[in-house]
């Protein structure tokens, strides 16, 4: 099984049933999750995604390279614009986003700006996108990287962007990567299940940062149906493109 | 309601070195491409680009050393990598570059097509971008006058030019964005000037049948421009995907560095 399916059910295990959830740019594995979600566990969750579209039809669904591809708002049930989805956040009815980060820290606050100083910076990052306004306003905040790694987990982010865990605040912040799952939480960055095939240890490894290693379980895998699912709605396997062959 | 249906060479006018400058879409969706060229033609220099997440219209008119500075939350070209021009314009210093976030810009583009000087956002607080943008000026940590928390001010956005490129516009500037419109309608009502690409000019009756599907009428608009595939090799949805080969190519020939040889093509070419 390939890592991205491992992945997007790991993301969809996060939407219930009663979120609205939307994604950015970018995102094959959060679009191809909402819609596993919710032709799965979550059927009355809403789906927003950039596109501007509502709850893209399955049946007539096709990932493409561009998230916002006008292909993502076939069959769409409303113009839903992206300033409206902001409304929704600073109202509190935006339940979660997905956002990716070329640095984490373990707060689980994210890098997306740049390597470097921001006034002379060694590598421009296209940008924190919608990072910086959502984290501290969403209940359900999902990061993920298919790059698990030092360079990735590392102690000090270059530039913050993005907030994780903020105490006091009703907050789910989950990570997660190409090797496992993790929820940072007031005890820390914890980790919750390794994907097949992974070791707690390659885990740890590949960090620069240790985490809470407790009752680590092992990341459920999709069924054979939901991986028809997946495979019904990305039938060119565009999901894969962001891992390194 | 006036004729505004001119020649893009017209239209082009309009921009003056230096302007601040957004254009329409987001990513690889209704960017005003068409028009991206006629800058380019035109050699217009120094612009101050300004949108919330664009992609190829920004980076080709890095490129081709038309901008001076550019404000967006992200610039990208998604799945495919990194916006080669901005990257290394930005790493070498030949531009300014002032990042910002979806939430923050679009309220600001709003707060400027609703003629109010700033607009209160939440979140944000807390990350490294408040202090870049309290340095440029453009948001402020204010307290709440009724309640005393601690928020964030973004003033708002006017540009100079708004150019927005459409699937219907009719020769007075009545213009119908169809499907996603982004924020491309307060762009066009916050702007001092508003340029319209069109994939087709209808008749007006088109808007007496359809009032609804008038997205920006006329009395914001300056100027309209007849230009199928405007958005090319953007989509422009209800009339073309985008062609992921042809931003393919641009960006390997950006990797070979032969992005002039392309800009030269594209400019020949014309779609």
């Amino acid at each position: 099984m390939h890592t991205a399916d491992v992945m997007i059910k790991a993301m969809a295990m996060e939407i219930g049933n009663n979120d609205i959830f939307l994604h950015g740019l970018a995102s094959p594995l959060p679009a191809l999750a909402m819609h596993l979600a919710k032709l799965t566990h979550a059927p009355h969750m809403v789906y927003i995604n950039v596109a501007d579209a509502l709850d893209p039809e399955p049946d007539s669904y096709k990932l493409c390279l561009s998230s916002a591809d006008p292909r993502h708002a076939l069959n769409t049930k409303a113009v839903i614009e992206l300033l409206e989805t902001f409304d929704l956040a600073a109202k509190g009815k935006l339940t979660g986003m997905f956002l990716g980060g070329a640095q984490i820290d373990s707060k689980g606050n994210i890098n997306l700006t740049c390597i470097g100083d921001y006034y002379s910076p060694k590598v421009k990052l296209p940008g924190g996108a919608a990072a910086a306004y959502l984290t501290p306003i969403v209940k359900k905040l999902i990061i993920w990287t298919t790059n698990h790694s030092k360079r990735v987990f590392v102690e000090k982010l270059d530039f913050v962007t993005g907030l994780g865990y903020e105490e006091g605040k009703e907050k789910d912040v989950t990570v997660i990567t190409n090797m496992a799952v993790f929820k940072v939480t007031k005890e820390g960055f914890v980790l919750k299940s390794i994907h097949p095939d992974v070791t707690v240890e390659e885990v740890i490894e590949n960090m620069s940062f240790s985490p809470v290693v407790k009752d680590v379980e092992t990341t459920p895998t999709p069924s054979k149906d939901e991986l028809k699912l997946i495979e019904k709605l990305d039938p060119d396997g565009v999901r894969f493109s962001e891992f390194k062959k | 309601m006036q004729n505004r249906l001119v020649d893009v060479e017209k239209a082009v006018e309009l921009i003056n070195d230096g302007d601040s400058v957004t254009l329409s879409g987001v990513s690889m969706v209704r960017a005003p491409m068409g028009f991206v060229r006629e800058i380019i033609k035109a050699g217009k220099k120094d612009l101050y680009l300004i949108d919330r997440e664009p992609g190829m219209d920004f980076d080709i008119l890095i490129a081709a050393k038309a901008v001076k500075k550019v404000r967006v939350a992200m610039l990208g070209f998604e799945l495919f990598g990194l916006a080669l021009n901005f990257r290394r314009a930005v790493e070498n210093k030949e531009i300014e570059w002032l990042e910002d976030t979806c939430g923050a810009i679009t309220n600001a583009l709003r707060a400027g097509a609703s003629g109010m000087p700033f607009v209160v956002v939440k979140g944000i607080l807390g990350t490294d971008l408040v202090e870049i943008h309290e340095k440029e000026g453009t948001w402020k940590i204010i307290n709440d006058p009724f309640t005393g928390e601690k928020i964030l001010a973004v003033k708002a956005i006017n540009p100079d030019v708004a150019v927005i490129h459409v699937q219907k516009a009719d020769k007075y500037g009545n213009a119908s964005i169809e499907g996603s419109r982004f924020e491309d309608v307060y762009k066009a009502k916050g702007a001092k000037k508003v340029i319209i690409t069109a994939e087709e000019i209808v008749d007006t009756e088109y808007f007496m049948k359809y009032p609804e599907r008038n997205t920006i009428p006329y009395f914001y608009v300056d100027a309209v421009v007849h230009m199928p595939k405007g958005a090319y090799p953007t989509a422009c949805p209800n009339y073309y995907d985008p062609d992921y080969d042809e931003i393919r190519k641009y960006l390997a020939m950006c990797r070979e560095g032969k992005v002039d040889e392309y800009i030269k093509e594209w400019i020949e070419k014309e779609v």
